[in-house]
């Protein structure tokens, strides 16, 4: 994972001419055999984008694009900012063979010298996945006896310090239970701030061993507070379908909760007979809760497609790049697109160009007619640039991103800056 | 990885990195210093064939154990004597004042793509994605047949373009399939050799003459013959059952010109059912018979051995590892998955390779096998400092720095001195992380 770093950004009004934008798909008897692009101008102002014109490849004072598409702004939709021990020495995955609840009091042991300088690292994590494009995260941040709020805190920090070039919507995540350790009262705490978004939670039943209270808490939490519900579900078997049950019917009982509640992982939907799974996934969809998956490939595989076909808002996410739990994580949106195509088998021009969506949040520059959606006028100027003739190719060949536009704050790389700007100035 | 946020001194201050786990290694050095290091190229080396000193070179030494588990791996820093082409001395004296500094880099052995098609490729040209299907093994040669002819038009351009592509990655040789069959005859093996030749101070290869459109379903025996006395090294094969129809007649044929001569075998093998398991057999019975092949024969894919329950696995394992037939996997993950920790258990050679990097098969190849490394271990749990580091061979091929018992083994005077400089700590690091490879040694030539 090659580290990189982009040029300050360029700010206020602007043009960007030869920006390549997805305009069509090109059809043959097979379906969608390629797709057309045609370049572009595209106006930025106040945050949004104001014009998008035919391209004049010699209008003065306009930002050189070079031919590179453009594409909605890539999001990673379940990370933990907060524990990181990325830029850290490294240190491999423990043989020893920990259970959750030994993870737990291992994390008590550790948290306290990590929250030493988790900021720092926060900050050079987003900068990894900054790299790779991406500009918004929903994180996760640990909420528990030993962190108190401090994490979030350090967390808080860190994302002041990458205003302007990065967001997050946070999770108060209490990673050692809400009443195996005594930490209820401070999710109560967290969720009274504005600057968090979700209540988390994990396994109900394999920490708390009691998923009611567990998730009658946190419904209530979220429902007081006006928040969302994201919560961690590693827990299989009738354990684990009933957790998902049961917050299905507390969102269909309570709407303001749809649309804004997600199950993180939810391994069980994976061992469930077709029949059960079409009835789970239709009740999420009625209920508008959404999966959350790192896309595993090994012997657990999630049945994304049928998760998708009913309606399931299926979102992606990173989970662990380089931490006690994971050293595997790439911190690439287009990695974890490209994944999931190979793995479900999407490799045709129509298939992989609807893959994009893992990495963008559902945003997609062609609906499924081939119709042009993305970008509008008005819409926000949120979108990066990267060296590919079309989405379909940038998730196959994972291709690089060249530069970001995070609130229309434009950021190149450095080695793109000159050749891209230097007219403009 | 990015640590120059944190100086040398914060950073050993940073009481987080005892908690890590971290042993302080005397000497380290960090990333922000590392960074100035832009491969050995910006240090105008031009050294073909001649002699020159890499010093600040991170080596493997050994690995550091916690109630009888690996929990580290140890390394020193070395002074590294190259000349023509070999590894001419490892030492920690004091070095030439002209030794090039690398700066703490990891040494490890240079990356093998152990199987691929240089040969066919998209690679270098416009993007287009696979398209939807139909008729099978069958309906791809007819495509191929459709195809040919116009891929072959610059097919040397694009097999150097992607010969430079593994070379980034660290890879510095490759066992290449190279169609032979009526449409190409033998002008696909003919432009890749020409790729090569212009490619050869940097990269090496090992030729299979491939089959694609089988040996008797297009009359392709005649071209196989002439292509085995036109340096080629192995001789390849596809799916003989589906293709030709029969298993033992083409494998019969391919296992006479291998032995008539001198050459290994490398079979394509996808097929799952009774038929992939009797070409299996078969290939083991004629290799028992003919030990000459032991040790140079080998099944890509194999995707058979994924589909036996675990006895039978275990059975074909075992009998694969006593005629020293070596299995090629891409490593696939979703629908299935290879038995590749149960291989290696019976002394199976597995080796990977990229296959297809972008073509009409699949356009999903990334050109590392450093990426096969990692995905294997992720996919078979090998997450550990000790599991990790043993992935390391399915990216060299073969060669680990560090033996099970964690003696150092490589690299050593006389070595060949093909290797890379990967911006790591250990070999572990560099699997997980997918370290970049900041610098290629191939026989001694730095690529980069
Ligand atoms: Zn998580
Ligand atoms: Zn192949």
């Amino acid at each position: 994972m090659e580290k990189t770093k982009y040029a300050p950004p360029v700010t206020g009004s602007y043009i960007l001419k030869n920006i390549r934008l997805e305009t069509g798909f090109i059809m043959d008897e097979t379906g969608a055999k390629e797709t057309r692009t045609e370049l572009f101008c595209i106006e930025v102002s106040e945050g949004k984008i104001t014009k998008i014109f035919t391209n004049n490849a010699s209008l003065p004072g306009a930002i050189d694009a070079k031919g590179y598409l453009m594409l909605p702004a890539f999001s990673d939709m379940h990370v933990h900012l907060d524990k990181t021990l990325y830029s850290l020495p490294w240190q491999a995955h423990s043989p020893k063979k920990r259970s959750i609840l030994d993870m737990i009091a291992y994390e008590q042991e550790i948290i306290p010298e990590l929250l030493k300088t988790s900021t720092e690292r926060a900050g050079l994590l987003i900068d990894l996945m900054q790299g790779y494009g991406t500009t918004f995260a929903r994180t996760h941040f640990n909420v528990d006896t030993t962190s108190g709020l401090r994490s979030l805190e350090n967390l808080q920090k860190a994302l002041d310090n990458k205003k302007g070039s990065f967001s997050a919507e946070l999770v108060a995540f209490p990673q050692h239970g809400c009443f195996y350790t005594d930490s209820a009262p401070l999710l109560k705490e967290a969720a009274q701030l504005d600057s968090v978004a979700f209540i988390g939670g994990v396994d109900p039943f394999g920490i708390d061993r009691n998923i009611e209270k567990v998730l009658d808490f946190t419904v209530e939490l979220a429902l007081d507070n006006n928040k969302g519900i994201d919560i961690h579900l590693h827990d299989g078997g009738k354990e684990g379908l009933c957790t998902i049950e049961y917050l299905a019917e507390q969102a269909l009982k309570n709407p303001s909760l749809q649309g804004r509640t997600y199950v993180s992982h939810a391994f069980v939907l994976a061992s469930l007979p077709s029949n059960e799974l079409e009835r789970i996934a239709e009740k999420l969809a009625a209920a508008k809760v959404g999966i959350v998956s790192s896309i595993p490939f090994g012997k657990l595989v999630m049945p994304v497609p049928a998760l998708a076909k009913h309606g399931v808002n299926v979102l992606a996410g990173s989970d662990n790049i380089q931490d006690h739990w994971s050293t595997f994580g790439t911190g690439n949106m287009l990695q974890k697109a490209n994944l999931i195509a190979d793995l479900y088998g999407w490799r045709t021009e129509f298939d992989l160009s609807r893959t994009l969506r893992f990495a963008t949040h559902n945003v997609l520059p062609l609906d499924n007619e081939g119709n042009m959606q993305w970008p509008k006028v008005n819409d926000s100027a949120e979108f990066v640039l990267v060296d590919a003739s079309c989405s379909a190719e940038a998730i196959s060949r994972i291709s690089p991103t060249m530069a970001f536009a995070h609130q229309a704050r434009l950021h190149w790389k450095e080695a793109e800056r000159d050749a891209a700007l230097g007219k403009f100035e | 990885m990015n640590r120059s946020i944190l100086s040398r001194k914060e950073f050993i201050r940073n009481s987080a990195w005892a908690l890590a786990g971290a042993t302080l290694i005397p000497g380290m050095l960090f990333a922000d210093e590392r960074e100035e290091h832009a491969g050995l190229n910006s240090l105008n080396v031009n050294n073909t064939g001649k002699s020159f000193t890499l010093k600040n070179v991170r080596l493997e030494t050994g690995f550091d154990y916690e109630d009888g588990d690996v929990v580290a791996t140890k390394t020193g820093i070395f002074s590294v004597e190259i000349a023509n082409g070999k590894i001419k001395k490892v030492s920690t004296g004091q070095p030439h004042a002209d030794a090039i500094d690398v700066k703490g880099m990891l040494m490890l052995p240079s990356f093998r793509d152990m199987h691929i098609h240089l040969d066919k490729t998209f690679y270098g040209d416009k993007w287009q994605a696979v398209r939807r299907r139909t008729g099978g093994v069958k309906g791809m040669i007819a495509l191929e047949q459709e195809i040919l002819p116009e891929m072959l038009k610059n097919s040397t351009y694009k097999a150097e373009k992607l010969i430079e592509l593994l070379q980034s990655k660290g890879t510095s040789f490759a066992r290449s399939h190279v169609n032979i069959e009526p449409t190409s005859k033998l002008d696909s093996l003919r432009h890749l050799q020409k790729a090569l030749d212009n490619k050869k101070k940097g990269f090496g290869a090992e030729l299979v003459a491939f089959p694609q459109h089988g040996v008797f379903y297009t009359n392709t025996a005649p071209y196989l013959k002439e292509a085995a006395q036109a340096g080629v090294d192995f001789i390849g094969g596809v799916d003989p059952f589906t293709v030709d129809g029969a298993i033992e007649k083409t494998m019969d044929f391919t296992i006479q010109l291998a032995l008539d001569h001198h050459k290994g075998i490398d079979i394509h093998l996808h097929e799952t059912g009774e038929s992939g398991l009797k070409t299996v057999e078969y290939l083991i019975s004629k290799v028992n018979e003919n030990p000459v092949l032991k040790g140079k024969t080998y099944l890509s894919h194999c995707f058979v051995l994924g589909k036996l329950d675990q006895a039978k696995q275990e059975e074909m394992a075992e009998k694969l590892g006593a005629a020293q037939i070596g299995i090629n996997s891409t490593i696939p993950f979703g629908g299935l998955i290879m038995p590749i920790p149960m291989l290696m258990k019976h002394q199976v050679k597995v080796m990977t390779g990229n296959d297809s990097i972008v073509d009409h098969w699949n356009t999903f190849g990334t050109g590392s096998v450093l990426y096969k490394a990692n995905m294997a271990a992720q996919l078979y749990g090998h997450n550990t400092e000790f599991g990790l580091s043993r992935m390391l061979g399915l990216a060299t091929a073969g060669p680990l720095p560090l033996d099970d018992k964690g003696q150092q083994q490589w690299p050593k005077a006389g070595d060949a001195a093909d290797f890379v400089l990967v911006d790591a700590s250990c070999s572990a690091e560099a699997v997980s992380r997918l370290s970049p490879v900041k610098s290629l040694i191939y026989q001694g030539t730095v690529v980069f």
